[in-house]
């Protein structure tokens, strides 16, 4: 019976792609791609009703082929794609841009952005959602495409307006390309999500044309709207703009303290800290020992000796001004139990001290004040210092007996 | 470690997932997902960019066809865990309401029944004693006596009971109406234990059994692990892992990578109270520090990472509720996280002890059902990351009430199918520290917890079952970090490559975003073997198929470097204890021309094993005399334990009425000698091993067998169809009055034909002797002869030769004379052409009465396997089993 006859067929289709699945998975490509000859029968009685139907496994399967086989070419994959691109209205959107990508990655830009152009002007009925963002995407890699050209131009008249003279073309173009960039880019940034790559073209565009407002504008809502997610390079992209503008001190703390609040790990929390020390204020000096306190409790800090090096002075200063040291004393309190199986054991001090002295160095002043003379950590690195006749460890050992008392006040 | 500049472009959303759809078979191939600039290039006039998938990545091959042992079967005999037919209802009818509607019956009337066999003290105990005196069983009537009015006769009942049993499975099986009877008279007192709340328990032990053979998220995470030794480099390390018949002994086994991994001195042996569900491990200070979890015990030990170096305990703890997880902080030396089902999220120091973090039944974003739980650690040492089926939740040791983040969550943010639920996170803190693994059943995820929610990498792996174990091998700068994701039931292992850094332009050289490279790979799984070993005989190879596709339970791995060889060793652990490893070896791309890759010269996987790589004889050596060990040992350790099989018993009480075993009144000679064989056997506790009165007195059975005059229709139609000529017999019956004149002349052919017909049946029979003795002719210890003093056809069940050989020499001669090996002879007894040979052969042999040169059958030959073990080991096995049953 013809019921029969179909599930038949769909035992053997299913037989089929498991062995175009096992194929693909150990990498024989030439035999996955004589079985995708044979499953494109399917498509001849495509009953299904799944989500996934034969004609986007097909697509998926012999795209993946095609990128892998020794035999393909670049011309062989456009012509696949083409056929892909027919065979379902639904995944037009999502087909074309996968080949603009697969174009942009082989280095061909001026053919993909005839294929966007092309996706751009297509019209089928009413968009579904997700065809929605798939435009959107097009539009906003062509506006990034022409972003590209537009700095091509760019550079071409700078280095012109160097020589003393410039083409009105070329400016004219570059303008024009500008517009269309513009455009583009601005419409993606306004819907929720990761655009760093647009949010930079455009800062870089408008700021080339004086429009600081619209930038300054543009980069606040994409750090500070909550409907974004909470992207640490949204907050760096306003710093570095801020200090471009040459922004006063206060707006630059303000940014990064909200860079601080989200990422305590993040690498621009050294140049906050050595902002915060330079401070005159209190308060800031306060909040530099809380960052640089912080950034250390990540283990990816743990061996950075930059960052050592700013706790270490910022603690030595500290004791030997004898002010402050209950802000020590604060920080201390809740790491106590934790940092010196963390960071001073005798395991971490012989490994310091074999890979990277000046680290150890660092690490045994920090050690020495928080812990004492006493500690492990700190026993070990100046023992070894002083039996290699370094005086820097020597003078270490000697400031950490002088103030010895102030471990008893920390940690008391 | 640096926050990429620029991120590859993705959509957020919030809320639950949109996307609908399921598992898909392709869902991961042929998408780039997105592309950024990047790579080497922006000072050329044009930008370069790079996918977000597709990239290229490392090489690696397998260096063998399959998976290799490790270790040898444990002594122990291994008892499967439940199949679905051992609770799943299996009735015609059943079945067809099955196939109209989802979901499986449980056989729940069987298991109930099964408690009452099994424990009928505890069932029926004391009613059973006090009604003792009032039940008669026996067979005669009742005599009418004091006790008449107080006892009655069961004996009908028991028959009723007995019949029902026989008849199980029968569509057309009514219940007697006593039964019924009895049973609606009884039911309210007869049971000990109250019906209702016996059958509750059962039914809720029933689904979870039922629930754990869909899904087992006990297991996650990994009974496997694999600590190098040193810094890393040597080629030597520690396999921590279950064993025992019961997988509650932990042991630390010293491994020396060569070749193949080899086991160096005997293990550190723990025997801990439970079955051992995840064994975790992390590498704190120098010092490896080994978790170990069972239902409801955690335990901890600390392993000096040297040569024999002896594991000490350090502390264990108890769990009221099943724990659910364990891991080992990576920052913090005796610090680990556990967590229990029912929601709750302890710090565990061994110094300090136990801190709840969290108690929460319910689960974080959305109700499910699950009480799954999670937890592993993160970059900073006192925040850790909490996860149940929903997603997952970062929160700070320091305050976990008021500290908290969302780092996943199962919806629109990530990107999630409906449906969807986490299945296994883990922390990457090896290859960067910030970044997170999650998996589920449809993809797998990497997170950077600095920017929570939004996934940096995501790709549907396609596995046909939720991966459950997760194993990293980072790889040194600029090379790809290794993800190996395992299955349980289906043991697919998959390999992943990602690289969290490639180098961007744009910002300068710094970081980049995170990406996919090269393709995953399909490793081998211990199934896999199973169609490269020899062919075996229908029951072994049953066993051992059972035994090789027996559930993982665990994974581990390790990058070994030797110079320009790089190596990849995969461990795979099984439900039944069996370790099986594997290597893959890295081969060095061309940087400047990838598609140089064919595969037509390697293509690994394709070609069967022990045949392919010519390119190391050691290897595949080293591979088959490993695989030749453990089958020894796997069937020893089966031969061992032969009461675990089922020997055949049936019942012949319900087959026939005392009447029919009566028989005539004065047995035949034939019969009594048989019925003193019988008891002679019976006696001595040993079996008929072959039952075969015609070797014993073949005149007189010829004459019995041989009717005098003609039979009985349905002799004569069985005798015709043995010969292979029925419907002629039938032709034959239908012109029965046809020609009087041509009876007589097909009444002699006919009966030429059932001569014929008789021999080829005993031929067959012959056959299956010559087989036997091919076998035993392979056989380490060679065919041993048989004494003549004692009769051979009996075997006794503990004596070792019990494969001697099963021939009928020593019965009809008790020297081999050369008339039995004529060709004449032999095809006078109807033995095929092709087998007189082997018969020859192998009669000559026991003439001489020493084992020739084993000479393997050309079939084996070329599989280059070991006849020895097994074939010895089948033929002493075979005719145990078989035999009784052809005597009765």
């Amino acid at each position: 019976s013809s019921n029969e006859h179909k599930l038949n067929f769909k035992k053997s289709k299913e037989a089929c792609l498991s062995y175009i699945q096992d194929a693909l998975l150990q990498k024989q490509w030439k035999r996955a791609a004589e079985f995708l000859t044979c499953y494109v029968e399917s498509l001849e009685k495509d009953y299904s009703r799944e989500n996934i139907g034969p004609s986007e496994m097909i697509w998926r399967i012999g795209t993946e082929i095609l990128w892998h086989h020794s035999h393909s070419s670049m011309k062989e994959f456009n012509c696949f794609m083409e056929q892909m691109k027919t065979l379902g209205v639904k995944r037009y959107l999502k087909v074309c841009l996968e080949h603009v990508f697969h174009l942009l990655c082989n280095g061909q830009i001026d053919e993909a952005y005839q294929n966007l152009s092309l996706a751009e002007s297509w019209r089928f009925g009413e968009q579904t959602a997700i065809q929605d963002k798939e435009m959107k995407l097009i539009q906003a890699y062509r506006g990034l495409l022409d972003y590209y050209s537009w700095s091509k131009q760019k550079n071409i008249l700078l280095e012109q307006g160097e020589d003393g003279f410039s083409d009105l073309a070329v400016e004219q173009e570059m303008h024009s390309c500008f517009r269309k960039a513009a455009v583009n880019l601005k419409e993606i940034i306004k819907i929720p999500g990761v655009w760093d790559v647009f949010v930079k073209c455009y800062v870089d565009l408008l700021e080339f044309y004086g429009d600081h407002n619209e930038a300054c504008q543009v980069l606040n809502e994409y750090a500070y709207n909550s409907k974004f997610p909470a992207n640490p390079n949204a907050h760096v992209y306003l710093y570095q703009f801020l200090k471009r503008q040459g922004e006063s001190k206060k707006s630059l703390i303000s940014a990064l303290k909200i860079l601080h609040d989200i990422v305590p790990s993040h690498e621009l929390m050294i140049d906050f800290n050595i902002m915060l020390q330079k401070s005159k204020k209190k308060k800031k000096r306060r909040l530099g020992l809380e960052v640089i306190f912080a950034a250390l409790d990540y283990s990816s800090w743990k061996e950075n000796a930059k960052a050592w090096s700013c706790l270490a002075r910022q603690v030595k200063r500290i004791v030997i001004s004898e002010k402050h040291l209950d802000w020590i004393k604060q920080e201390w309190n809740s790491r106590k139990d934790w940092w010196p199986a963390f960071h001073f054991s005798r395991y971490v001090a012989k490994r310091n001290w074999q890979e990277n002295k000046s680290l150890a160095y660092e690490k045994a002043l920090v050690a020495g004040i928080l812990l004492g003379k006493d500690c492990k950590y700190f026993k070990h690195v100046s023992h070894q210092g002083c039996k290699a006749q370094l005086k820097r460890f020597q003078m270490l050992k000697k400031f950490v007996n002088r103030h010895n008392p102030v471990y008893l006040r920390i940690s008391g | 470690m640096e926050f990429p500049a620029a991120l590859f472009p993705c959509y957020f959303g919030a809320g639950p997932p949109r996307e609908e759809g399921g598992p898909s078979p392709v869902a991961g191939w042929g998408e780039h997902g997105q592309v950024l600039e990047g790579g080497p290039g922006r000072r050329q006039a044009q930008p370069a960019f790079v996918p977000r998938r597709g990239a290229t990545g490392e090489r690696w091959e397998a260096a063998d066809a399959a998976a290799v042992p490790v270790l040898l079967p444990s002594a122990g005999c291994w008892i499967p865990s439940p199949a679905p037919q051992d609770i799943l209802y299996r009735n015609g009818l059943c079945r067809k309401l099955q196939a109209g509607k989802s979901g499986a019956t449980l056989d729940f009337a069987k298991q109930l029944g099964h408690f009452f066999v099994d424990h009928p003290e505890d069932a029926f105990g004391s009613l059973g004693r006090l009604l003792h005196k009032n039940f008669y069983l026996g067979s005669s009537k009742l005599k009418v006596i004091v006790s008449r009015n107080s006892t009655i006769r069961m004996t009908a009942l028991v028959e009723d009971i007995d019949r029902l049993e026989a008849r199980r499975g029968c569509p057309r099986q009514h219940l007697a109406s006593r039964l019924r009877w009895f049973s609606h008279l009884c039911r309210d007192w007869l049971f000990e234990v109250p019906l209702g709340l016996l059958a509750d328990c059962l039914h809720e032990e029933l689904m979870l059994q039922w629930s754990n053979l869909l899904f087992d998220d006990s297991l996650t995470g990994g009974a496997l692990v694999w600590l190098p030794f040193g810094e890393g480099g040597t080629p030597m390390g520690r396999l921590v892992h279950p064993g025992g018949q019961a997988m509650n002994h932990l042991y630390f086994q010293d491994v020396v990578l060569e070749e193949l991994p080899r086991t160096r001195g005997s293990p550190a042996q723990f025997e801990l109270s439970g079955r051992i569900r995840q064994v975790a491990a992390a590498r704190v200070n120098g010092e490896d520090f080994v978790g170990v979890r069972s239902d409801y015990h955690c335990g901890v030990w600390r392993v000096p990472s040297r040569t024999g170096a002896a594991p000490t305990p350090l502390q264990v703890i108890r769990t009221d509720v099943p724990a659910s997880c364990l891991t080992v902080s990576p920052h913090l030396p005796g610090e680990l996280s556990v967590c229990t089902q029912s929601g709750t999220v302890y710090l565990w120091n061994i110094e300090t002890g136990l801190q709840q973090l969290r108690c929460d039944p319910q689960t974080m974003f959305f109700r499910d059902h699950s009480p799954w739980r999670w937890s592993d650690f993160t970059a900073h040492p006192r925040v850790l990351s909490c996860a149940d089926r929903t997603g997952l939740q970062c929160l700070d040791a320091r305050a976990p009430k008021k500290c908290h983040f969302d780092l996943f969550k199962v919806g629109e943010e990530a990107g999630c199918q409906q449906g969807e639920r986490v299945v296994l996170p883990m922390y990457l803190g090896t290859a960067h520290p910030s970044q997170y693994l999650v998996t589920t059943q449809f993809s797998v995820y990497v997170l950077d917890e600095r920017l929570p929610l939004v996934p940096i990498l995501k790709w549907a792996h396609m596995m046909k079952a939720p991966p459950l174990f997760a194993h990293l091998m980072p790889g040194n700068p600029g090379r790809s970090h290794k993800v190996l994701l395992g299955a349980s039931c289906t043991q697919e292992i998959l390999l992943l490559q990602y690289r969290a850094s490639f180098w961007g332009v744009s910002s300068g050289g710094s970081q980049s975003a995170c990406q996919l490279a090269g393709t995953p790979q399909k490793l081998h799984s211990i199934t896999g073997c199973l169609q490269h070993l020899p062919t075996q005989l229908p029951h072994r190879h049953h066993l051992l198929q059972q035994r090789l596709t027996a559930p993982a339970t665990g994974m581990a791995a390790t990058l070994q470097e030797d110079g320009p060889h790089k190596s990849m060793l995969v461990f795979q652990l099984s439900e039944a204890g069996d370790v099986f490893c594997q290597r893959l070896t890295h081969k060095a791309a061309q940087p400047c021309a990838p598609p140089s890759r064919d595969e037509t010269t390697t293509a690994p996987g394709s070609s069967p094993l022990f045949e392919a790589p010519a390119s190391s004889p050691q290897g595949l050596d080293a591979a088959a005399l490993r695989y030749r060990r453990w089958l020894r040992a796997f069937s020893k350790a089966y031969k061992e334990h032969p009461r675990h099989t089922w020997t055949p018993s049936l019942s012949q009480r319900r087959l026939f009425t005392r009447r029919d075993l009566e028989g005539p009144v004065g047995p035949s000679t034939l019969q009594r000698q048989m019925r003193q064989r019988l008891r002679q056997a019976m006696w001595e506790g040993g079996r008929i091993q072959c039952w075969e009165p015609l070797a014993v007195q073949p005149p007189p059975l010829l004459q019995t067998l041989e009717p005098a005059g003609g039979l009985d229709p349905l002799s004569a139609r069985l005798t015709a169809a043995w010969a292979g000529d029925w419907d002629q017999w039938w032709e034959e019956r239908t012109s029965f009055n046809v020609a009087q004149r041509q009876r007589a002349l097909r009444e002699r052919r006919r009966r030429q034909k059932r001569a014929r017909g008789r021999r080829s049946l005993s031929a067959s029979f012959t056959s299956s002797l010559t087989y036997q003795s091919e076998l035993s002719e392979l056989s380490d210890a060679g065919p041993q002869v048989v004494s003549p003093g004692r009769p051979p056809i009996f075997s006794q069940e503990g004596s070792p030769p019990a494969g001697s050989p099963p021939v009928r020499r020593p019965l009809t001669s008790p020297v081999p004379d050369e008339a039995l090996l004529s060709s004449q002879s032999l095809r006078c007894r109807g033995i095929p052409k092709e087998r007189r040979k082997t018969l020859r052969d192998y009669l000559s042999v026991l003439a001489e009465g020493a084992p020739e040169p084993p000479e393997p059958p050309g079939s084996q030959a070329s599989q280059l396997c070991i006849p020895s073990s097994q074939s010895q080991l089948s033929s002493a096995s075979q005719p145990c089993r078989k035999r009784p049953r052809m005597g009765f």
